[in-house]
């Protein structure tokens, strides 16, 4: 658990504080997205945390325990990082590179090697191949990849990552991306994930932090709740103008009820059962339809499950309300 | 042809040789002792950092034969007096090299590896240096190319070396004195140079080489 | 080898007979204002413009030769290699001993050996560095101008060399300095200019000399060194802090 209490941090010589009285708490095991324009002090907000940055008021607490109870090198090396250019040192090995804080620990040798592999074959990299390279070998999605290994490597409880799939272009990313939540769902780590993309945010984060310019918190929620019920105009704006579509993309068509699929078979277009209820509403207007057979992949045509009808689907989006003043 | 291998023959010719190679590894390495921890001072700072690189700069300009000279009244003549002024030369592209070197080491992979939990120091030795590596080492082979050559000129204050051979040719109107001299010193550069280029290899880490070599490509 | 023996040489060796009596009072930085004052223009002033002139007239000549063959090697890259072997082999023998190979080759003292040396080590940095700057101009710039119709040349001169340009100065900043201080080795075997100064000053034990000498020449290096550095500048306004090459 890591609690901001009462954070501020003001460079000196500046007239106003990058992050201003920031407090609220992130709980074990999720994954909490600060996000917010430039200048908002996400960034710093996060390097606070394992004190790259030290706050000019208030403090943090990591598990109860205030993180300035140690020194800052001792707190880093229980605290995983990694960062947009991934900052790989190119003059060791990738294995080298993923045992560097294992190595700092004290951990033997053969235990560093073993947790590399384990580690190279967690991000998708098969370590026979891999761990004898050196970065300069590597394609950019491939070093964001060990750049997660390594902040992974002594199994720390907590991650710190800003913008870590930033570099890539957009499809390495979203496979990135979908490969973290999915190791996410077994370990379970407590993780604090900066980026300037809403929809990675929404995408990436059991709770949002979104930051106004001057670090002002302006709500942190799940994404459902901010995208149903911005707090302000800001958050209203900042999550886009197509909120209420976003809201639709968090939810898979097979997890929602459907209706019985009268037999109006071909004339329907057919919805995977996988797909968002955006996708699945993109694609029943495309059609010109009022509803979609829903299949499940390899059974078109076999008995579908059952058919999603714009109507349900607007029942859906009718909760979201715009903010109240 | 004979004449110059007479000369090679010469009592004095090793002791002259084996000062002029005393006279280039001591005044490389001094500076080296000095130019090394300087700049590992000033990377804190920008400002340190800009001026040692000035003050580098200046001193690279300055022709090697006047500092050798204007340390004359100051020091005055003999092998310690060359000793200290080669010294001097000596820093000027040890320490641009090790400045900017240094400097070079991209900031993400620093932050990346403080953010990792290491030390100031452990950074300093297990990233920095090595990143830097290949361009101190570069000064260096610089540097000692520059001492070996301007060892020559020691003669002139009395250092002694090779210069001596040159400058009694001259003084005898026997060239052939000159050339065993020249030759010698021209065959001593070639080597400094040759050498260095291969230890400068040894010492590049793979993982660096392949990095320079991808930069290259882009 | 037997041109060696000429009579010029002879000239030299009284010149320059020295005999280092090391235990000799050292009047610390003691000059003797008088004497300069005196003989600054007949003395001092010649020998800077003598220095100043071999320095110049050296500097364009090896610039003559490296930008056409710079330009040669960053067409035809196997040209390259060769070329760097070549002038970086000169670069390293010590100029002192490249005087001497020059007059056992057949050259007699004075200004030719001089003018010879000062080229040959400029080359290789000259030539290193009009590579470097052409091949710094980006592909694409180079495309547009062709796609707008300008023919190889006119690339060539409107195009690359402005933009190679800062590199270029860069070059001759460090060529500039070297020649200036090779010079000054180069008056020991006739080339004139302020070594003159220094080395009577050293045989005649005569400080005044030798230090108006070896400051005028440090003073002149350093000039011609911020002079560059202020060129450079003001070629490429984007140029970040000074430092290596």
């Amino acid at each position: 658990m890591i609690e901001f209490k009462g954070v501020s941090k003001t460079y000196p010589g500046m007239d106003t504080p990058v992050v201003r009285d920031l407090s609220f708490t992130i709980e074990d095991g999720e994954i909490c997205v600060l996000v917010g324009p430039s200048g908002c002090g996400k960034t710093t907000s996060m390097r606070m945390i394992n004190r790259l940055i030290e706050p000019t008021e208030g403090e943090i607490l990591i598990d109860g325990q205030d993180n300035t109870s140690m020194s800052g090198t001792q707190l880093r090396r229980k605290i995983g990082y990694a960062i947009q250019q991934t900052g790989l040192f190119p003059h060791r090995t990738i294995a080298d590179n993923i045992g560097t804080v294992p190595g700092l620990l004290g951990w033997d040798k053969a235990r560093i090697s073993s947790r590399a592999d384990e580690l190279l074959d967690l991000v998708g990299l098969p370590p026979d191949q891999y761990r004898d390279r050196y970065p300069a070998e590597l394609s950019g999605g491939q070093q964001q990849r060990v750049g997660v290994a390594r902040a992974l490597a002594a199994d720390p409880p907590v991650m710190l990552m800003d913008e870590p799939f930033g570099a890539v272009d957009p499809i390495t990313r979203d496979r990135l991306q979908n490969e973290f939540l999915h190791i996410q769902e077994n370990i379970k780590k407590t993780i604090v994930f900066v980026t300037h993309d809403i929809d990675e945010g929404i995408k990436m984060g059991n709770k949002i932090a979104i930051l106004k310019e001057g670090g002002i918190l302006a709500q942190y929620d799940t994404p459902e709740n901010i995208l149903v019920n911005p707090a302000s105009e800001f958050v209203q704006s900042f999550v886009g103008g197509d909120r209420v579509l976003k809201r639709l993309s968090l939810t898979r068509v097979g997890d929602v009820d459907l209706e019985p699929a009268n037999g109006h078979g071909d004339a329907l277009p057919r919805i995977n059962a996988e797909w968002t209820l955006r996708d699945a509403l993109s694609e029943i207007i495309g059609a010109g339809a009022d509803r979609g057979l829903v299949v499940t992949d390899g059974e078109s045509n076999g008995g579908p499950r059952g058919a999603i009808t714009l109507d349900s689907i607007r029942k859906i989006s009718h909760g979201a309300r715009a903010p109240r003043g | 042809m004979d004449r110059i291998l007479d000369v090679f023959q010469r009592a004095d010719f090793i002791s002259d040789l084996i000062i002029h190679i005393e006279l280039s590894v001591l005044a490389t390495l001094f500076g080296l002792l000095i130019a090394l921890p300087v700049a590992i001072l000033v990377n804190r700072s920008d400002f340190g950092s800009t001026l040692a690189i000035n003050i580098g700069n200046i001193g690279r300009a300055v022709p090697s034969i006047c500092i050798l000279v204007l340390m004359l009244p100051i020091v005055g003549l003999g092998f310690d007096n060359a000793l200290i002024a080669l010294t001097l030369l000596a820093i000027s592209p040890i320490l641009i090299n090790a400045v900017v070197g240094l400097r070079q080491v991209s900031a993400q992979i620093v932050d990346a590896a403080k953010g990792m939990g290491l030390s100031g120091r452990q950074i300093l030795s297990g990233i920095q240096l090595p990143i830097a590596a290949p361009i101190i080492f570069a000064g260096i082979r610089t540097s000692a190319v520059q001492v070996v050559a301007s060892a020559t000129l020691a003669t002139f204050i009395g250092g002694g070396g090779l210069g001596n051979y040159i400058v009694e040719g001259f003084q005898r109107g026997d060239l052939y004195i000159s050339m065993a001299g020249a030759l010698t010193v021209a065959v001593l550069a070639i080597i400094t140079e040759v050498g260095f280029g291969t230890l400068q290899r040894t010492f590049t880490p793979k993982g660096l080489r392949l990095a320079q070599a991808r930069a290259r490509t882009k | 080898m037997d041109s060696a023996d000429d009579p010029p040489t002879s000239i030299l060796a009284f010149l320059f007979q020295a005999e280092f009596a090391s235990e000799e009072q050292q009047q610390k930085g003691f000059i003797d204002w008088e004497w300069l004052g005196e003989n600054f223009t007949e003395d001092v002033v010649p020998a800077l413009l003598q220095h100043i002139f071999l320095c110049a007239v050296s500097l364009a000549i090896a610039l003559a030769i490296s930008l056409p063959l710079g330009i040669l090697a960053a067409r035809y890259r196997g040209l390259y290699g060769p070329l760097t072997a070549i002038t970086g082999f000169f670069y390293t023998i010590p100029s002192f001993a490249m005087f001497v190979f020059l007059l056992a080759i057949g050259f007699s003292v004075g200004v030719t050996p001089a003018i010879i040396t000062l080229v040959l080590y400029s080359l290789l940095i000259l030539i290193r560095n009009v590579v470097t700057g052409l091949d710094s101009v980006p592909p694409e710039t180079k495309d547009a101008a062709r796609g707008m119709g300008l023919t190889d040349r006119q690339i060539l001169w409107r195009v690359e060399i402005p933009l190679a340009l800062p590199v270029i100065v860069a070059g001759m900043r460090i060529a500039v300095v070297t020649v200036i201080g090779i010079a000054v080795i180069a008056s020991y075997i006739g080339g004139g200019g302020l070594g003159n100064l220094i080395f009577s000053g050293i045989t005649r034990n005569f400080p005044t000399l030798y230090v108006t000498g070896a400051v005028l020449a440090t003073l002149l290096a350093i000039s011609a060194d911020l002079l560059f550095v202020r060129t450079e500048r003001f070629l490429s306004p984007w140029t970040r802090a000074r430092g290596a090459r």
